[in-house]
């Protein structure tokens, strides 16, 4: 296909206007803060900002995107997280007892990604089972208050998963001490566990699988289409019901497999979700609600912020530098970093 | 000619008003239906409540020979009903050529292989004036309006519900419009419109329907109905000179 030239602005024009916007100060703020932290502390700040970020980006997309589509304000994102974390536990820890027995180089490299794999099966298959068991029914039944309707359903479903996984598999922690039983690598002069390398490159493979699947595919453009006016949607044949349950499904599925790839930091136990919960919500406040290319964005800053503050200031601070940082820019700018106008319900 | 559109006493109630009340109608393929009232006779509750946007309080809708009362409007898009809003209705950060995309991909019936190819043709078919990646928000009223008829069209319908298509166009684009539709019933798509400008009306329309209160008061060819007195008092005003 030919590409028909627009009519552009001059790059410089352009890049001078992002630089002044809010998003744009943000960003450059924080390459620099990370630069000097880097210069200052050496780098291991950048890997665990990294690290992090990419799990937080993988969360608060899946926040957003729920958010964006199907105008969910989902407070039971943290608990498929702990699906996740708790699936991966329970596929990788009988296998690592197997192969403690049974070395095999192979099956050992292996077994991680499957249990990482199988926890982003059972987190998307959740998530159909949320949008078709609660959500679906309240749509058909009323729109009215969908927002606060669905904010408190998703807070019920919350507190509901959390007591069944403590009344099935008690509330003791489930850990591993790691997914590969090998040596760190030596990077920059930095110790990188395998698990850390293994956990960023399944975030940006997976943020590059996700950006080309919502870009280029005939069903991405479906999911964004019904995003942006639900009404057109239907009218170009769209089948509304499969696309909000594929919603559901990728968001879920994703805050799962962040779980899983992050077992070796954060072990499995009935209030787990809550922290990746609060994260998530902070990064999608800060970039604007139902920004899903903001939301990975944020995910850095957010992870930043917090390897800055638990090294600088202390561990303790850690979510509070964040809540505090959100506050101070919501004054200044309402709708967020990245301010996109949220549609209301009621427009679509 | 068969017909590809009956409804058969269709009724549509809100609260205790009756938009659509008991309307019949029978639209035969290959013509040009105008359906025209005052402002919220219930036209465009007529059209919803065929299309799928509403589902009928009473009555039958057959299209095509099926009966699809209370169908999903996705599903009648994908039957062959396509439709445009009063106000259009694009997805606004896409390019106008990805719009069209998703119309051509999930509105067919069958398969299509190259989504990409019949959204370029069809927007070289509405003649729109502007490149295929200009973002959808950046279009004028006009352009839009281009926009939605490609879409539509990008489902390949049989039957086109186009409702106040002319409606904030100057003179000059109304004749440009005119002479598309006129190419897309030559195509072998059947159009029901509702307008309100009369020269829309008469320079297209085959036949015509007149909605009042919610019920049809006048169905017959355009210039018998457009000169029936009960229309003209209802709606053209009196001294309506053709």
């Amino acid at each position: 296909m030919k590409e028909e030239k627009l009519l552009k602005e001059p790059f410089l024009v352009v890049f001078k206007r992002w630089m002044m916007s809010a998003g744009g100060i943000t960003i450059t703020l924080a390459v620099v803060a990370a630069i000097i932290a880097t210069i200052d502390s050496g780098p291991f700040i950048i890997v665990n900002t990294v690290v992090t970020g990419g799990m937080w980006a993988l969360l608060s997309l899946g926040l957003s995107l729920v958010f964006g589509v199907m105008n969910i304000p989902n407070f039971a994102h943290g608990e498929f997280f702990l699906i996740g974390s708790m699936t991966a536990y329970f596929v990788f820890n009988p296998m690592r007892l197997y192969l403690n027995d049974n070395p095999s180089a192979f099956l050992s490299a292996i077994a991680p990604f499957l249990g990482i794999f199988l926890a982003f099966l059972v987190g998307a298959l959740m998530g159909i089972i949320m949008e078709k068991l609660i959500f679906s029914p309240l749509r058909k039944r009323s729109r009215d208050q969908w927002v606060m309707n669905s904010f408190l359903l998703t807070v019920g479903i919350s507190v509901v998963i959390i007591n069944n996984i403590q009344l099935i598999w008690g509330a003791n922690f489930k850990g591993i001490p790691s997914y590969w039983n090998v040596d760190p690598l030596e990077f920059l002069g930095v110790r990188l566990s395998v698990d850390r390398l293994a956990a960023l490159l399944l975030s940006v493979i997976t943020l590059a699988i996700f950006w080309y699947f919502m870009r280029r595919t005939q069903t991405g453009r479906a999911v964004r289409a019904v995003a942006q006016d639900e009404t057109g949607a239907l009218l170009v044949g769209i089948n509304l019901n499969k696309i909000l349950s594929l919603t559901m499904a990728l968001s879920a599925g994703l805050a799962a497999m962040a779980g899983a790839s992050l077992l070796f930091m954060f072990p499995a136990y009935p209030t787990a979700g809550l922290k990746p919960l609060y994260v998530a919500w902070y990064v999608v406040i800060l970039v604007g609600l139902g920004n899903v290319s903001a939301a990975v964005i944020g995910g850095f800053i957010v992870a930043l912020l917090q390897t800055l503050t638990s090294y600088y200031i202390g561990t303790g601070w850690e979510d509070v530098i964040p809540t505090a940082v959100i506050i101070i820019m919501l004054i200044f700018k309402p709708s967020g970093l990245f301010g996109s106008v949220v549609k209301g319900v009621h427009e679509q | 000619m068969s017909a590809v559109l009956e409804t058969n006493e269709v009724l549509k109630v809100f609260g205790g008003l009756t938009a659509v009340d008991h309307v019949t109608l029978s639209v035969q393929e290959g013509e040009i239906f105008g359906i025209i009232g005052p402002n919220g006779a219930g036209k465009t509750t007529f059209l919803n409540s065929i299309a799928g946007t509403y589902v009928p309080d009473g009555g039958q809708v057959r299209f095509l020979g099926e009966d699809t009362t209370g169908f999903s409007s996705d599903a009648m898009c994908r039957r062959g009903m396509a439709r445009t809003f009063q106000i259009s209705k694009p997805f606004p950060k896409m390019t106008a050529l990805e719009n069209v995309m998703v119309a051509a991909t999930f509105g067919n019936k069958t398969i299509i292989k190259n989504p990409t190819a019949l959204a370029i043709e069809k927007l070289a078919f509405v003649e729109f004036p502007m490149p295929v990646h200009t973002p959808a928000e950046s279009l004028n009223t006009v352009q839009l309006k281009r926009l939605d008829l490609a879409r539509a069209l990008a489902s390949n319908p049989r039957l086109l519900l186009l409702d106040e298509l002319a409606a904030g166009l100057t003179t000059g684009e109304l004749g440009d419009l005119m002479d598309i539709i006129r190419k897309i019933r030559d195509s072998g798509v059947t159009i029901i419109m509702i307008e309100h400008i009369m020269r829309v009306i008469m320079g297209l329309c085959d036949r015509l329907a007149v909605i009042y209160y919610g019920a049809k008061i006048a169905e017959g060819p355009t210039i018998e109905v457009a000169q029936d007195p009960k229309v003209a008092e209802a709606y053209l005003g009196k001294k309506y000179d053709l």
